[in-house]
Protein backbone atom coordinates (compact mmCIF):
# COMPACT_ATOMS: atom_id res chain seq x y z
CA UNK A 1 0.00 0.00 0.00
CA UNK A 2 2.95 2.62 1.12
CA UNK A 3 4.37 1.35 -2.41
CA UNK A 4 1.30 2.34 -4.01
CA UNK A 5 0.88 5.42 -2.57
CA UNK A 6 4.78 6.38 -3.27
CA UNK A 7 4.37 5.57 -6.38
CA UNK A 8 1.54 7.70 -7.31
CA UNK A 9 2.99 10.58 -5.08
CA UNK A 10 5.59 10.12 -7.49
CA UNK A 11 4.14 9.97 -10.96
CA UNK A 12 1.55 13.41 -9.67
CA UNK A 13 4.46 15.21 -8.83
CA UNK A 14 6.81 14.11 -12.10
CA UNK A 15 3.78 15.01 -14.17
CA UNK A 16 2.51 17.79 -12.57
CA UNK A 17 6.54 19.12 -13.12
CA UNK A 18 6.43 18.05 -16.83
CA UNK A 19 3.43 20.07 -17.28
CA UNK A 20 4.44 23.61 -15.43
CA UNK A 21 8.15 23.18 -16.45
CA UNK A 22 7.33 23.15 -19.98
CA UNK A 23 3.92 25.31 -20.70
CA UNK A 24 4.40 26.47 -24.33
CA UNK A 25 4.44 22.50 -25.23
CA UNK A 26 1.92 21.51 -22.82
CA UNK A 27 -0.53 24.80 -24.52
CA UNK A 28 0.32 23.30 -27.79
CA UNK A 29 -1.19 19.96 -26.99
CA UNK A 30 -4.39 20.99 -25.34
CA UNK A 31 -4.94 23.22 -27.86
CA UNK A 32 -4.30 20.95 -30.51
CA UNK A 33 -6.59 18.27 -28.51
CA UNK A 34 -9.04 20.97 -28.00
CA UNK A 35 -9.37 21.54 -32.04
CA UNK A 36 -9.80 18.27 -33.14
CA UNK A 37 -12.35 17.25 -30.61
CA UNK A 38 -14.51 21.34 -30.71
CA UNK A 39 -14.91 20.03 -34.49
CA UNK A 40 -15.83 16.32 -34.07
CA UNK A 41 -18.62 17.84 -31.18
CA UNK A 42 -19.90 20.03 -33.82
CA UNK A 43 -20.98 17.37 -36.15
CA UNK A 44 -22.27 15.33 -33.43
CA UNK A 45 -24.01 18.16 -31.77
CA UNK A 46 -25.69 18.45 -35.27
CA UNK A 47 -26.23 14.78 -35.88
CA UNK A 48 -28.18 14.59 -32.06
CA UNK A 49 -30.17 17.46 -32.77
CA UNK A 50 -31.50 15.87 -36.43
CA UNK A 51 -31.82 12.73 -34.77
CA UNK A 52 -34.10 14.14 -31.82
CA UNK A 53 -36.02 16.05 -34.40
CA UNK A 54 -36.46 12.91 -35.99
CA UNK A 55 -37.97 11.49 -32.49
CA UNK A 56 -39.88 14.35 -31.75
CA UNK A 57 -41.51 14.18 -35.45
CA UNK A 58 -41.95 10.39 -35.29
CA UNK A 59 -44.05 10.29 -31.93
CA UNK A 60 -46.66 12.74 -33.94
CA UNK A 61 -46.37 10.64 -36.72
CA UNK A 62 -49.38 8.17 -36.93
CA UNK A 63 -51.55 7.46 -40.17
CA UNK A 64 -55.10 9.10 -40.18
CA UNK A 65 -57.43 6.92 -42.53
CA UNK A 66 -60.56 9.19 -43.96
CA UNK A 67 -63.52 7.28 -44.44
CA UNK A 68 -66.17 6.39 -47.05
CA UNK A 69 -68.95 8.93 -46.69
CA UNK A 70 -71.76 6.39 -46.52
CA UNK A 71 -70.02 3.65 -43.52
CA UNK A 72 -72.69 4.34 -40.64
CA UNK A 73 -71.26 4.44 -37.15
CA UNK A 74 -71.33 0.31 -36.64
CA UNK A 75 -69.17 -0.06 -39.26
CA UNK A 76 -66.85 2.81 -38.37
CA UNK A 77 -66.40 0.81 -34.68
CA UNK A 78 -65.92 -2.66 -36.88
CA UNK A 79 -63.67 -1.13 -39.09
CA UNK A 80 -61.68 0.60 -36.28
CA UNK A 81 -61.49 -2.67 -34.59
CA UNK A 82 -60.37 -4.48 -37.56
CA UNK A 83 -57.96 -1.82 -38.01
CA UNK A 84 -56.68 -2.36 -34.15
CA UNK A 85 -55.20 -5.75 -34.94
CA UNK A 86 -52.77 -4.68 -37.77
CA UNK A 87 -49.20 -5.20 -36.48
CA UNK A 88 -47.34 -1.99 -35.24
CA UNK A 89 -51.02 -0.08 -34.52
CA UNK A 90 -51.10 1.00 -31.14
CA UNK A 91 -54.55 2.84 -30.98
CA UNK A 92 -57.51 3.67 -33.31
CA UNK A 93 -59.56 6.33 -32.55
CA UNK A 94 -62.58 7.40 -34.23
CA UNK A 95 -62.98 10.51 -35.19
CA UNK A 96 -66.54 11.13 -36.57
CA UNK A 97 -67.75 14.37 -38.90
CA UNK A 98 -69.04 16.23 -36.36
CA UNK A 99 -65.45 15.93 -34.13
CA UNK A 100 -63.42 16.29 -37.42
CA UNK A 101 -65.39 20.17 -37.95
CA UNK A 102 -65.03 20.75 -34.27
CA UNK A 103 -61.77 20.40 -34.15
CA UNK A 104 -61.58 22.17 -37.46
CA UNK A 105 -63.01 25.36 -35.90
CA UNK A 106 -61.21 25.61 -33.07
CA UNK A 107 -57.87 25.16 -35.78
CA UNK A 108 -59.17 28.02 -37.71
CA UNK A 109 -59.68 30.20 -34.47
CA UNK A 110 -61.19 33.74 -34.83
CA UNK A 111 -62.32 33.00 -38.67
CA UNK A 112 -64.48 29.88 -37.68
CA UNK A 113 -67.28 32.32 -38.56
CA UNK A 114 -66.92 31.89 -41.95
CA UNK A 115 -68.06 28.26 -41.94
CA UNK A 116 -71.38 29.05 -40.55
CA UNK A 117 -71.89 29.71 -44.02
CA UNK A 118 -71.75 26.64 -44.91
CA UNK A 119 -74.90 24.28 -45.13
CA UNK A 120 -73.70 20.53 -44.32
CA UNK A 121 -70.63 19.36 -43.13
CA UNK A 122 -67.89 18.85 -45.67
CA UNK A 123 -65.60 16.75 -43.24
CA UNK A 124 -65.41 12.53 -43.67
CA UNK A 125 -65.35 10.63 -40.55
CA UNK A 126 -61.36 9.36 -40.15
CA UNK A 127 -59.99 7.00 -38.08
CA UNK A 128 -56.59 8.53 -36.01
CA UNK A 129 -54.28 5.76 -36.09
CA UNK A 130 -50.88 5.98 -33.40
CA UNK A 131 -48.07 3.12 -34.36
CA UNK A 132 -45.85 1.32 -31.68
CA UNK A 133 -43.67 3.05 -30.00
CA UNK A 134 -41.19 0.61 -31.95
CA UNK A 135 -42.60 1.17 -35.45
CA UNK A 136 -42.46 4.92 -35.51
CA UNK A 137 -40.16 5.16 -38.29
CA UNK A 138 -40.29 5.13 -42.02
CA UNK A 139 -39.94 1.47 -42.30
CA UNK A 140 -43.08 0.65 -39.58
CA UNK A 141 -45.16 3.61 -40.80
CA UNK A 142 -44.67 1.80 -44.56
CA UNK A 143 -45.92 -1.35 -43.27
CA UNK A 144 -49.00 0.00 -41.75
CA UNK A 145 -49.78 2.29 -44.30
CA UNK A 146 -49.92 -0.66 -47.17
CA UNK A 147 -51.98 -3.29 -44.28
CA UNK A 148 -54.57 -0.25 -44.53
CA UNK A 149 -54.54 0.45 -48.17
CA UNK A 150 -56.92 -1.26 -49.80
CA UNK A 151 -59.63 -2.01 -47.30
CA UNK A 152 -63.20 -1.58 -47.70
CA UNK A 153 -64.17 1.44 -45.98
CA UNK A 154 -61.10 3.58 -46.44
CA UNK A 155 -61.43 6.10 -48.74
CA UNK A 156 -57.71 7.53 -48.38
CA UNK A 157 -54.56 7.89 -46.68
CA UNK A 158 -52.57 10.99 -45.44
CA UNK A 159 -49.19 10.37 -43.72
CA UNK A 160 -45.59 11.90 -43.89
CA UNK A 161 -43.84 8.87 -45.25
CA UNK A 162 -41.97 11.11 -47.81
CA UNK A 163 -40.80 13.64 -45.75
CA UNK A 164 -39.51 11.32 -42.51
CA UNK A 165 -37.92 9.33 -45.16
CA UNK A 166 -35.81 11.98 -46.45
CA UNK A 167 -35.54 13.37 -43.30
CA UNK A 168 -33.77 10.11 -42.11
CA UNK A 169 -32.04 9.96 -44.97
CA UNK A 170 -30.21 12.90 -44.11
CA UNK A 171 -29.69 11.62 -40.52
CA UNK A 172 -28.81 9.02 -41.92
CA UNK A 173 -25.63 10.70 -43.53
CA UNK A 174 -25.25 13.06 -40.96
CA UNK A 175 -24.40 10.75 -38.55
CA UNK A 176 -21.83 8.35 -41.38
CA UNK A 177 -20.48 11.94 -42.11
CA UNK A 178 -19.69 12.45 -38.40
CA UNK A 179 -18.16 9.41 -37.80
CA UNK A 180 -16.10 9.30 -40.98
CA UNK A 181 -14.65 12.61 -40.03
CA UNK A 182 -14.60 12.19 -36.50
CA UNK A 183 -12.24 8.97 -37.14
CA UNK A 184 -9.79 11.10 -39.68
CA UNK A 185 -9.66 13.85 -36.70
CA UNK A 186 -9.24 11.72 -34.31
CA UNK A 187 -6.72 10.14 -36.13
CA UNK A 188 -5.06 13.50 -37.22
CA UNK A 189 -5.15 14.57 -33.48
CA UNK A 190 -3.30 11.81 -32.33
CA UNK A 191 -0.52 11.80 -35.10
CA UNK A 192 0.02 16.26 -33.98
CA UNK A 193 -0.44 15.78 -30.41
CA UNK A 194 1.89 12.30 -30.67
CA UNK A 195 4.19 14.58 -32.25
CA UNK A 196 3.89 17.90 -30.03
CA UNK A 197 4.42 15.28 -26.98
CA UNK A 198 7.12 13.92 -29.00
CA UNK A 199 8.93 16.71 -28.98
CA UNK A 200 7.82 17.26 -25.55
CA UNK A 201 9.82 14.25 -24.79
CA UNK A 202 12.58 14.75 -27.28
CA UNK A 203 13.60 17.65 -24.56
CA UNK A 204 13.17 15.82 -21.72
CA UNK A 205 15.46 12.75 -23.12
CA UNK A 206 18.75 13.44 -20.58
CA UNK A 207 15.89 13.14 -17.85
CA UNK A 208 15.14 10.13 -19.43
CA UNK A 209 18.54 8.55 -20.17
CA UNK A 210 19.36 9.45 -16.15
CA UNK A 211 16.20 7.94 -14.40
CA UNK A 212 17.18 4.98 -16.99
CA UNK A 213 20.87 5.07 -15.51
CA UNK A 214 19.65 4.78 -11.98
CA UNK A 215 17.79 2.18 -12.74
CA UNK A 216 13.81 3.27 -13.44
CA UNK A 217 11.86 1.30 -15.32
CA UNK A 218 10.29 1.82 -18.75
CA UNK A 219 7.24 2.00 -16.90
CA UNK A 220 7.90 3.84 -13.94
CA UNK A 221 9.78 6.61 -16.66
CA UNK A 222 6.30 6.41 -18.49
CA UNK A 223 3.82 6.85 -16.40
CA UNK A 224 3.81 10.77 -15.59
CA UNK A 225 4.26 10.93 -18.89
CA UNK A 226 0.99 9.26 -19.70
CA UNK A 227 -0.97 10.91 -16.65
CA UNK A 228 0.51 14.35 -18.51
CA UNK A 229 -0.78 13.69 -21.34
CA UNK A 230 -3.78 12.59 -19.84
CA UNK A 231 -4.48 15.44 -17.89
CA UNK A 232 -4.14 17.59 -21.19
CA UNK A 233 -6.19 15.66 -23.41
CA UNK A 234 -8.73 16.45 -20.88
CA UNK A 235 -7.85 20.17 -20.75
CA UNK A 236 -8.45 20.22 -24.24
CA UNK A 237 -11.36 18.21 -23.90
CA UNK A 238 -13.04 20.90 -21.52
CA UNK A 239 -11.63 23.75 -23.32
CA UNK A 240 -13.47 21.83 -26.08
CA UNK A 241 -16.20 21.58 -24.67
CA UNK A 242 -16.76 25.47 -23.66
CA UNK A 243 -16.36 26.23 -27.36
CA UNK A 244 -19.10 24.31 -28.61
CA UNK A 245 -21.86 25.56 -25.52
CA UNK A 246 -20.67 29.36 -26.34
CA UNK A 247 -20.84 28.26 -30.12
CA UNK A 248 -24.27 26.86 -29.94
CA UNK A 249 -25.38 29.45 -27.75
CA UNK A 250 -24.20 32.30 -30.56
CA UNK A 251 -26.17 30.34 -32.82
CA UNK A 252 -29.37 29.08 -31.05
CA UNK A 253 -31.58 32.37 -32.46
CA UNK A 254 -30.91 31.39 -36.14
CA UNK A 255 -31.19 27.43 -35.40
CA UNK A 256 -34.14 28.10 -33.17
CA UNK A 257 -36.13 29.92 -36.33
CA UNK A 258 -34.98 27.42 -38.95
CA UNK A 259 -36.67 24.82 -37.02
CA UNK A 260 -39.95 26.19 -36.32
CA UNK A 261 -40.51 27.51 -39.85
CA UNK A 262 -39.62 24.18 -41.03
CA UNK A 263 -41.80 22.50 -38.76
CA UNK A 264 -43.46 24.42 -36.34
CA UNK A 265 -41.68 23.52 -33.16
CA UNK A 266 -37.87 24.26 -31.84
CA UNK A 267 -36.19 22.69 -28.73
CA UNK A 268 -32.28 22.59 -29.91
CA UNK A 269 -30.71 20.90 -27.44
CA UNK A 270 -26.88 20.66 -26.08
CA UNK A 271 -25.16 18.27 -25.18
CA UNK A 272 -26.24 15.72 -22.19
CA UNK A 273 -23.71 15.34 -19.02
CA UNK A 274 -23.27 12.30 -20.43
CA UNK A 275 -21.90 12.82 -23.81
CA UNK A 276 -19.97 15.76 -22.19
CA UNK A 277 -18.22 13.38 -20.18
CA UNK A 278 -17.41 11.47 -22.98
CA UNK A 279 -15.76 14.07 -24.88
CA UNK A 280 -13.42 15.46 -22.03
CA UNK A 281 -12.45 11.62 -21.84
CA UNK A 282 -12.41 11.01 -25.17
CA UNK A 283 -9.81 13.64 -24.74
CA UNK A 284 -7.93 12.20 -22.25
CA UNK A 285 -7.73 9.36 -23.80
CA UNK A 286 -6.61 11.37 -27.22
CA UNK A 287 -3.71 12.87 -24.73
CA UNK A 288 -2.86 9.09 -23.37
CA UNK A 289 -2.83 7.53 -26.22
CA UNK A 290 -0.25 10.59 -27.90
CA UNK A 291 1.99 10.00 -25.27
CA UNK A 292 1.84 6.53 -26.12
CA UNK A 293 2.95 6.66 -29.08
CA UNK A 294 5.79 9.48 -29.07
CA UNK A 295 7.57 7.15 -25.96
CA UNK A 296 7.14 4.16 -28.02
CA UNK A 297 8.60 5.62 -31.08
CA UNK A 298 11.43 7.29 -29.03
CA UNK A 299 11.89 4.05 -27.32
CA UNK A 300 12.61 2.15 -30.80
CA UNK A 301 14.94 4.99 -32.24
CA UNK B 1 29.47 -14.36 9.72
CA UNK B 2 28.43 -17.97 8.03
CA UNK B 3 32.02 -19.17 8.11
CA UNK B 4 33.80 -20.75 12.01
CA UNK B 5 35.51 -18.39 14.07
CA UNK B 6 39.12 -17.77 13.02
CA UNK B 7 38.43 -19.10 9.45
CA UNK B 8 40.05 -16.39 6.93
CA UNK B 9 37.51 -14.40 5.42
CA UNK B 10 36.08 -16.67 2.61
CA UNK B 11 36.60 -14.82 -0.68
CA UNK B 12 33.57 -13.49 -1.85
CA UNK B 13 33.44 -12.92 -5.73
CA UNK B 14 31.29 -9.72 -6.43
CA UNK B 15 32.21 -8.99 -9.88
CA UNK B 16 33.99 -11.06 -12.38
CA UNK B 17 35.27 -10.25 -15.77
CA UNK B 18 36.60 -12.96 -18.12
CA UNK B 19 38.45 -12.16 -21.01
CA UNK B 20 36.55 -8.70 -22.00
CA UNK B 21 36.89 -7.04 -24.94
CA UNK B 22 34.97 -3.34 -26.15
CA UNK B 23 35.22 -2.16 -29.00
CA UNK B 24 33.21 0.79 -30.20
CA UNK B 25 34.59 0.85 -33.65
CA UNK B 26 35.49 -1.95 -35.95
CA UNK B 27 39.53 -2.55 -35.40
CA UNK B 28 40.17 -0.22 -32.39
CA UNK B 29 39.92 -1.52 -28.89
CA UNK B 30 39.06 0.43 -25.95
CA UNK B 31 38.90 -2.81 -23.56
CA UNK B 32 41.10 -5.31 -24.94
CA UNK B 33 41.37 -9.13 -23.13
CA UNK B 34 40.47 -7.71 -19.53
CA UNK B 35 40.32 -10.41 -16.68
CA UNK B 36 39.50 -9.40 -13.08
CA UNK B 37 37.40 -9.79 -10.07
CA UNK B 38 36.47 -7.50 -7.47
CA UNK B 39 36.01 -9.06 -3.95
CA UNK B 40 32.31 -7.93 -1.80
CA UNK B 41 33.53 -4.95 -0.01
CA UNK B 42 36.09 -4.59 -1.90
CA UNK B 43 37.70 -1.34 -2.42
CA UNK B 44 39.70 -0.62 -5.80
CA UNK B 45 41.30 1.92 -8.05
CA UNK B 46 41.12 1.76 -11.62
CA UNK B 47 44.13 3.96 -12.75
CA UNK B 48 45.63 4.87 -16.07
CA UNK B 49 45.90 7.89 -19.20
CA UNK B 50 43.03 9.20 -20.50
CA UNK B 51 41.87 7.01 -23.30
CA UNK B 52 42.96 3.92 -21.14
CA UNK B 53 39.15 3.08 -21.12
CA UNK B 54 38.52 3.51 -17.22
CA UNK B 55 34.92 4.96 -18.47
CA UNK B 56 34.41 1.63 -20.63
CA UNK B 57 34.80 -0.72 -17.86
CA UNK B 58 32.60 1.02 -15.78
CA UNK B 59 29.88 1.23 -18.44
CA UNK B 60 30.26 -2.51 -18.80
CA UNK B 61 29.12 -2.73 -15.42
CA UNK B 62 26.23 -0.87 -15.27
CA UNK B 63 24.78 -2.20 -18.72
CA UNK B 64 25.55 0.73 -20.52
CA UNK B 65 27.36 -0.46 -23.14
CA UNK B 66 27.53 -4.19 -24.19
CA UNK B 67 31.23 -6.14 -24.09
CA UNK B 68 31.87 -7.32 -27.50
CA UNK B 69 33.77 -10.25 -26.27
CA UNK B 70 34.33 -11.98 -22.82
CA UNK B 71 31.65 -13.02 -19.97
CA UNK B 72 30.64 -10.35 -16.72
CA UNK B 73 29.81 -11.58 -13.93
CA UNK B 74 28.02 -9.64 -11.23
CA UNK B 75 26.95 -11.83 -8.23
CA UNK B 76 27.11 -15.39 -10.09
CA UNK B 77 24.54 -13.66 -12.91
CA UNK B 78 25.85 -13.28 -15.86
CA UNK B 79 25.57 -9.73 -17.57
CA UNK B 80 26.91 -9.72 -20.72
CA UNK B 81 24.37 -10.47 -22.68
CA UNK B 82 21.46 -9.14 -20.79
CA UNK B 83 17.85 -8.53 -22.08
CA UNK B 84 17.01 -4.91 -22.06
CA UNK B 85 14.67 -5.91 -19.64
CA UNK B 86 16.50 -7.17 -17.19
CA UNK B 87 18.89 -3.71 -17.02
CA UNK B 88 17.02 -1.54 -14.77
CA UNK B 89 16.87 -4.64 -11.87
CA UNK B 90 20.54 -4.84 -12.13
CA UNK B 91 21.25 -0.50 -12.20
CA UNK B 92 19.02 -0.28 -9.14
CA UNK B 93 21.66 -2.82 -7.23
CA UNK B 94 24.60 -0.64 -8.14
CA UNK B 95 25.29 3.40 -7.46
CA UNK B 96 27.47 5.07 -9.94
CA UNK B 97 29.35 8.41 -9.87
CA UNK B 98 29.68 9.45 -13.55
CA UNK B 99 32.18 11.60 -14.77
CA UNK B 100 29.82 14.09 -15.92
CA UNK B 101 27.77 13.72 -12.74
CA UNK B 102 23.88 13.21 -14.87
CA UNK B 103 21.85 15.15 -12.54
CA UNK B 104 18.33 16.46 -13.42
CA UNK B 105 18.69 19.54 -13.65
CA UNK B 106 15.12 21.00 -13.68
CA UNK B 107 14.76 18.89 -9.97
CA UNK B 108 15.88 20.14 -6.28
CA UNK B 109 19.19 18.63 -4.85
CA UNK B 110 17.38 16.54 -2.32
CA UNK B 111 15.19 15.36 -5.04
CA UNK B 112 18.11 14.44 -7.06
CA UNK B 113 18.81 12.08 -4.20
CA UNK B 114 15.83 10.94 -3.77
CA UNK B 115 15.27 9.43 -7.54
CA UNK B 116 17.59 6.33 -6.34
CA UNK B 117 15.30 5.71 -3.45
CA UNK B 118 11.70 6.65 -5.56
CA UNK B 119 13.28 3.91 -8.07
CA UNK B 120 13.82 1.38 -5.35
CA UNK B 121 10.33 2.13 -4.00
CA UNK B 122 10.78 3.27 -0.53
CA UNK B 123 7.90 5.00 1.57
CA UNK B 124 7.94 8.43 1.27
CA UNK B 125 8.62 9.25 4.84
CA UNK B 126 11.73 6.79 4.51
CA UNK B 127 12.64 8.64 1.29
CA UNK B 128 12.80 12.37 2.64
CA UNK B 129 14.42 10.87 6.24
CA UNK B 130 17.69 9.24 3.88
CA UNK B 131 17.66 11.87 1.35
CA UNK B 132 18.32 14.36 3.71
CA UNK B 133 20.98 11.98 5.77
CA UNK B 134 22.86 11.58 2.67
CA UNK B 135 23.01 15.06 1.77
CA UNK B 136 24.25 15.83 5.49
CA UNK B 137 27.05 12.89 4.65
CA UNK B 138 28.14 15.19 1.47
CA UNK B 139 27.88 18.71 3.61
CA UNK B 140 25.21 19.57 2.04
CA UNK B 141 21.88 19.64 3.51
CA UNK B 142 21.90 23.38 3.50
CA UNK B 143 21.83 23.26 -0.25
CA UNK B 144 18.68 20.58 -0.44
CA UNK B 145 16.29 23.13 -2.37
CA UNK B 146 18.81 24.50 -5.15
CA UNK B 147 18.62 22.94 -8.49
CA UNK B 148 22.07 21.87 -9.72
CA UNK B 149 22.79 24.05 -12.32
CA UNK B 150 23.23 26.85 -9.77
CA UNK B 151 25.92 24.59 -8.07
CA UNK B 152 29.67 24.56 -8.34
CA UNK B 153 31.23 21.41 -10.01
CA UNK B 154 32.34 20.42 -6.65
CA UNK B 155 28.77 20.26 -5.01
CA UNK B 156 27.33 18.64 -7.94
CA UNK B 157 29.79 16.00 -7.55
CA UNK B 158 29.00 15.55 -4.15
CA UNK B 159 25.15 15.67 -4.80
CA UNK B 160 26.20 12.65 -7.43
CA UNK B 161 27.87 11.07 -4.28
CA UNK B 162 25.20 11.19 -2.12
CA UNK B 163 22.71 9.78 -5.11
CA UNK B 164 24.48 6.88 -5.89
CA UNK B 165 24.99 5.69 -1.82
CA UNK B 166 21.39 6.98 -0.92
CA UNK B 167 20.03 3.12 -1.65
CA UNK B 168 22.91 1.44 -0.11
CA UNK B 169 24.47 -0.52 -3.41
CA UNK B 170 26.17 -3.88 -3.38
CA UNK B 171 28.34 -1.95 -6.35
CA UNK B 172 29.65 1.43 -6.19
CA UNK B 173 31.59 3.06 -9.39
CA UNK B 174 33.11 5.98 -9.27
CA UNK B 175 34.35 7.60 -12.34
CA UNK B 176 36.81 10.51 -11.06
CA UNK B 177 34.74 11.70 -7.44
CA UNK B 178 37.06 13.99 -6.52
CA UNK B 179 38.03 15.18 -9.92
CA UNK B 180 36.37 18.89 -9.37
CA UNK B 181 37.21 18.88 -5.50
CA UNK B 182 39.83 20.85 -3.18
CA UNK B 183 42.45 18.64 -1.38
CA UNK B 184 40.27 18.80 1.10
CA UNK B 185 37.03 18.28 0.44
CA UNK B 186 38.66 14.99 -1.83
CA UNK B 187 39.80 13.41 1.44
CA UNK B 188 36.35 14.09 2.93
CA UNK B 189 34.38 12.36 -0.61
CA UNK B 190 36.90 9.46 0.04
CA UNK B 191 36.36 8.87 3.14
CA UNK B 192 33.08 8.87 2.92
CA UNK B 193 33.13 6.03 -0.22
CA UNK B 194 35.79 4.09 2.12
CA UNK B 195 33.15 4.01 4.82
CA UNK B 196 30.69 2.23 2.33
CA UNK B 197 32.97 -0.16 1.48
CA UNK B 198 33.96 -0.81 4.93
CA UNK B 199 30.09 -1.66 5.21
CA UNK B 200 30.16 -3.92 2.34
CA UNK B 201 30.01 -1.92 -0.23
CA UNK B 202 32.30 -3.00 -3.11
CA UNK B 203 33.75 0.37 -4.79
CA UNK B 204 35.79 0.80 -7.84
CA UNK B 205 36.92 4.36 -8.35
CA UNK B 206 38.62 5.62 -11.62
CA UNK B 207 41.08 8.50 -10.79
CA UNK B 208 43.55 10.32 -12.40
CA UNK B 209 45.05 11.46 -9.18
CA UNK B 210 48.12 9.42 -8.18
CA UNK B 211 48.59 11.06 -4.67
CA UNK B 212 45.02 9.68 -3.91
CA UNK B 213 46.19 5.98 -4.47
CA UNK B 214 48.85 6.15 -2.59
CA UNK B 215 47.31 8.04 0.50
CA UNK B 216 44.70 4.79 0.60
CA UNK B 217 47.26 2.44 -0.43
CA UNK B 218 44.29 0.38 -1.93
CA UNK B 219 44.17 -2.13 -4.71
CA UNK B 220 45.00 -0.49 -7.93
CA UNK B 221 44.07 -1.58 -11.45
CA UNK B 222 46.22 0.41 -14.20
CA UNK B 223 44.88 0.38 -17.51
CA UNK B 224 46.79 1.21 -20.51
CA UNK B 225 45.54 1.58 -24.01
CA UNK B 226 42.61 -0.80 -23.26
CA UNK B 227 44.33 -3.76 -21.28
CA UNK B 228 45.63 -4.07 -17.68
CA UNK B 229 49.26 -3.24 -17.13
CA UNK B 230 49.31 -3.88 -13.22
CA UNK B 231 47.01 -4.92 -11.09
CA UNK B 232 49.02 -3.92 -7.40
CA UNK B 233 47.29 -5.53 -4.45
CA UNK B 234 47.08 -3.46 -1.30
CA UNK B 235 50.10 -1.64 0.05
CA UNK B 236 51.15 -1.64 4.18
CA UNK B 237 48.90 -2.20 6.77
CA UNK B 238 45.27 -2.60 7.36
CA UNK B 239 43.14 -2.75 3.72
N1 LIG C 1 30.87 5.96 -27.33
C1 LIG C 1 32.08 5.82 -27.87
N2 LIG C 1 32.21 5.68 -29.21
C2 LIG C 1 33.41 5.51 -29.76
N3 LIG C 1 34.55 5.48 -29.08
C3 LIG C 1 34.51 5.62 -27.75
C4 LIG C 1 33.26 5.81 -27.08
N4 LIG C 1 33.50 5.92 -25.75
C5 LIG C 1 34.83 5.83 -25.61
N5 LIG C 1 35.44 5.64 -26.80
C6 LIG C 1 36.86 5.45 -27.00
O1 LIG C 1 37.29 4.38 -26.19
C7 LIG C 1 38.53 4.68 -25.59
C8 LIG C 1 38.42 4.59 -24.07
O2 LIG C 1 37.58 5.61 -23.62
P1 LIG C 1 37.20 5.81 -22.09
O3 LIG C 1 36.18 6.87 -22.02
O4 LIG C 1 36.86 4.48 -21.53
O5 LIG C 1 38.58 6.32 -21.50
P2 LIG C 1 38.90 6.83 -20.02
O6 LIG C 1 40.00 5.97 -19.50
O7 LIG C 1 37.68 6.90 -19.21
O8 LIG C 1 39.46 8.28 -20.32
P3 LIG C 1 39.37 9.60 -19.39
O9 LIG C 1 40.40 9.44 -18.33
O10 LIG C 1 39.71 10.69 -20.32
O11 LIG C 1 37.97 9.68 -18.86
C9 LIG C 1 38.93 6.07 -26.06
O12 LIG C 1 39.83 5.91 -27.12
C10 LIG C 1 37.65 6.68 -26.54
O13 LIG C 1 37.88 7.54 -27.61
MG1 LIG D 1 36.59 8.43 -18.38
Amino acid sequence: MTRLAADLRYVARTSLRGLVGSPTTSAVCVATIAVALLLVGAFGLLVQNMQGLLDRVGDDLGVTAYLEPDLDADARTSLAARVATIEGVAEVAVISREEALRRFREGVGAQSGLLDALEENPLPASLEITLHEAQRGPEGLRRVVEALDGLPGVADLAFGQEWVEGYARAVRLARGVTIGAGAVLAVAALLIVANTIRLAIFARRDEIEILALVGASRTFVAWPFLIEGCLQGAAGGVLALVGLYALFRATLPEIESGFSLLLGFAEPAFFAPGSALALVVAGAALGALGSAAALLSGWRS
Amino acid sequence: MTGPVGEAPRRDALVQMYHVSKSYQPGSFALRDVTLEVQKGEFVFLTGPSGAGKTTLLKLLFAAEAPSEGQIVLRGRNIARLRERAVPALRRRIGVVFQDFKLLANRTVEENVAVTLEVLGRPPREIRRRAFEMLKQVGLQHRRHAHPPALSGGEQQRVALARALAGEPELLLADEPTGNLDPELTLEIMDRIAHAAARGTSVIVATHDHSLIERYGRRTLQLEAGHIKEDRPPAGPGT
